[in-house]
């Protein structure tokens, strides 16, 4: 194990204060899941590591009237156990109970999860398809909002700046007609990391066409996002085999685009095809 | 689209080392004054339960619990040698030997048993021995044992057991290379996601024949872990070389089923009885895990009516294989 200096914070502003002082060559750590293994295999050389978890106003689940907030260091169980997010965000839930197994849910932070911006996450692509906003600080700039979507730049590349620090995600809530569903295709059943995850978001108006859809896989691609252009081949029509078929062609070569042609492509394309239609049809069929 | 699909596994499998190699067991027992016995043994039990049964073959010959017995194992030091733990051989090899070692002890017993008490009929039961035809007369394991070391008999037996057999011939292969063979079928049902090349493996029924159960729970114990990586293997296990430097490096890459992973299994343990076994037992070790992946194999043609021939049978590995299948189907039906 390498050395470096470990630094434990009490409040949020005695996180910020060391931050901008340290922040370029300080990494935060929450849950450590995977900051601890990073720092193992030498992957980051930090000359100091922060702890946050001490800090009581970055962690708990507070429903207000039109939103959820919630903090970074809430951990996966305690999404899974949260009777709020259970209600209003059925899809996040599922995608935090798919994250590794028991140890690692009890261990690793919602915050942790979109900050590593790891290509394979499994609850940063449900938070893209819920529409997510982050809320950051710093003493430079004290607070800004930003949307969850541009957040992430490339694999392990998050906007949020050394000297910044995620305080909250807030999640607007949806009409409750509206449904969801993510599945997550492993190699294994637990303590598998996504080959590929669906994050599916639809709702229907009175005439049973599709009102709104938010289609975002994940692991297919460097960042999740949400294929518009699928999207938009179901926006105001009623569900049909052809347009299912069309909107799956165009994630494809949506994805083809963003991704190029790799040697997981050959299982990758036709797979997440497939999980799109199976999933689709399971809402809606 | 899911399809499921049902197969069977059958195996037979030569126990020790068979082929003239070296296979031999051993057991040092010996009683202490106070009636307490410790067993040495040159073999190491590593969590499969060896330990246990022998404690139980030495406990049931002289008639005392075998939670009583301790047991000093693969210490260089002090135990003899008694080959590797490997070969599903520890019961049927080792076994025999601790059979010798303590039934040598009971026969010294015997002849001081006979003449405390006046009986040749005696029982070696619940930490006591007695006649069956005068039960009153009786006298305690502990206070046997204390009368043998009186009386300066001796209460340490070593014992061997060597089944090295003949080899076959060299000209023709043919003989007979093992000293004896186990046998087992398992059954698996799976359903497979033709879409994802996803297997699920709903249920397994495994039968093993052991020869006699000496521990049931024991045996249902390593049925089981044989199922899971015997699944592993059939359908995600996989070592990576490149250059030939190993890829796989943890267990994180490396995927051995979880507990989410392995279905309900059923086990039946056949006990058909070898003459040359302890009470008839041979080893469960590798017999419990070689069916299982023929089984899910088998399962998966049923399901697909194409057939797996490189392990694992992966998610990229079976969509690839469902694909060409599918791509030959179109073309010989035109």
């Amino acid at each position: 194990m390498q050395r470096f200096q470990f630094h434990q914070a009490r409040s949020i502003e005695e996180a910020l204060d060391l931050l901008s002082e340290k922040g370029e060559r300080t990494k935060v750590i929450a849950g450590g899941t995977d900051l601890i293994p990073a720092l193992r295999n030498e992957e980051v050389r930090p000359e100091g590591v922060l702890d946050i978890l001490e800090i009581e106003a970055l962690r708990g689940i507070r429903e207000l009237e039109d939103r959820v907030w919630f903090g970074p260091t809430t951990t996966f169980t305690e999404i899974e156990e949260s009777s709020v997010l259970k209600c209003h965000f059925p899809l996040l839930v599922q995608a935090a109970s798919s994250v590794g197994g028991p140890q690692i849910r009890n261990r690793g932070t919602v915050g942790g999860n979109i900050v590593n911006a790891s290509p394979a996450a499994d609850v940063l692509p449900a938070l893209v398809a819920l529409g997510a906003e982050l809320e950051v600080q710093s003493k430079r700039e004290g607070i800004r909002r930003l949307p969850i979507e541009g957040a992430i730049q490339g694999p392990y590349r998050c906007v949020i700046k050394g000297d910044e620090l995620l305080t909250g995600i807030v999640i607007k809530k949806y009409p409750p007609e509206t449904r969801s569903l993510f599945k997550k295709l492993g190699r294994r059943n637990a303590m598998a990391r996504a080959r590929m995850n669906l994050s599916l978001l639809v709702r229907l108006d009175g005439s049973g066409a599709v009102e709104e859809l938010r289609v975002v896989p994940g692991a297919v691609m460097p960042v999740a996002k949400r294929i518009a252009r699928a999207e938009k081949i179901l926006l105001g029509k009623k569900l049909a085999p052809s347009l299912l078929e069309e909107a799956a062609q165009v994630m494809e070569e949506e994805i083809v685009k963003t991704t190029g042609i790799r040697w997981s492509t050959a299982y990758k394309l036709p797979v997440i095809q497939a999980v799109f239609k199976q999933s689709v049809m399971e809402l809606l069929g | 689209m899911k399809k499921r699909g049902i197969g069977i596994g059958s195996m037979f499998y030569g126990m020790g080392y068979g082929f003239s190699r070296q296979d031999i067991g051993s057991a040092i027992v010996e009683i202490c004054e106070d009636g307490s016995v410790i067993v040495r043994s040159g073999e190491v039990d590593y969590g499969q339960g060896s330990d246990t049964i022998f404690s139980q073959i030495v406990a049931e010959e002289l008639g005392i619990r075998y939670d009583s017995i301790q047991m000093i194992t693969a210490d260089t030091f002090t135990t003899p040698n008694s080959g590797p733990t490997s070969a599903s051989r520890l019961t049927y090899v080792v076994g025999n030997a601790m059979l010798k070692a303590a039934r040598a002890l009971r026969k010294t017993l015997q002849t001081v048993a006979e003449e405390i008490l006046g009986e040749k009929d005696l029982l070696f039961v619940d930490e006591e021995v007695f006649s069956e035809s005068h039960p009153e007369k009786r006298i305690s394991f502990e206070r046997l044992a204390k009368e043998a070391h009186n009386r300066g008999l001796p209460m340490v037996e070593a014992a061997w057991h060597d089944i090295t057999t003949a080899d076959v011939d060299p000209e023709t292969g043919q003989g007979d290379a093992y000293d004896v063979y186990a046998y087992a079928t398992h059954l698996a049902e799976v359903e497979v996601d033709t879409d994802t090349g996803k297997v699920d493996v709903l249920r397994i029924v495994a039968i093993v024949d052991a020869g006699k159960a000496i521990n049931p729970l024991n045996v249902e114990g390593q049925i089981e872990g044989g199922v899971a990586m015997g699944l592993g293997y059939a359908l995600t296990e996989e070592i990576k070389l490149e250059g030939g430097y190993l890829k796989t490096k943890s267990l994180g890459e490396y995927m051995i089923p979880t507990s989410l992973d392995v279905p309900p299994i059923e086990t039946h343990i056949v006990e058909v009885p070898v003459s040359t076994g302890p009470y008839g037992a041979k080893g469960v070790g590798e017999p419990a895990l070689i069916p299982t992946a023929p089984a899910i194999l088998n399962a998966i043609a049923n399901a697909l009516g194409v057939r797996v021939v490189d392990l694992p049978a992966n998610l990229e590995n079976l969509h690839r294989l469902i694909r060409e299948g599918l791509r030959e189907s179109q073309t010989v039906g035109g």
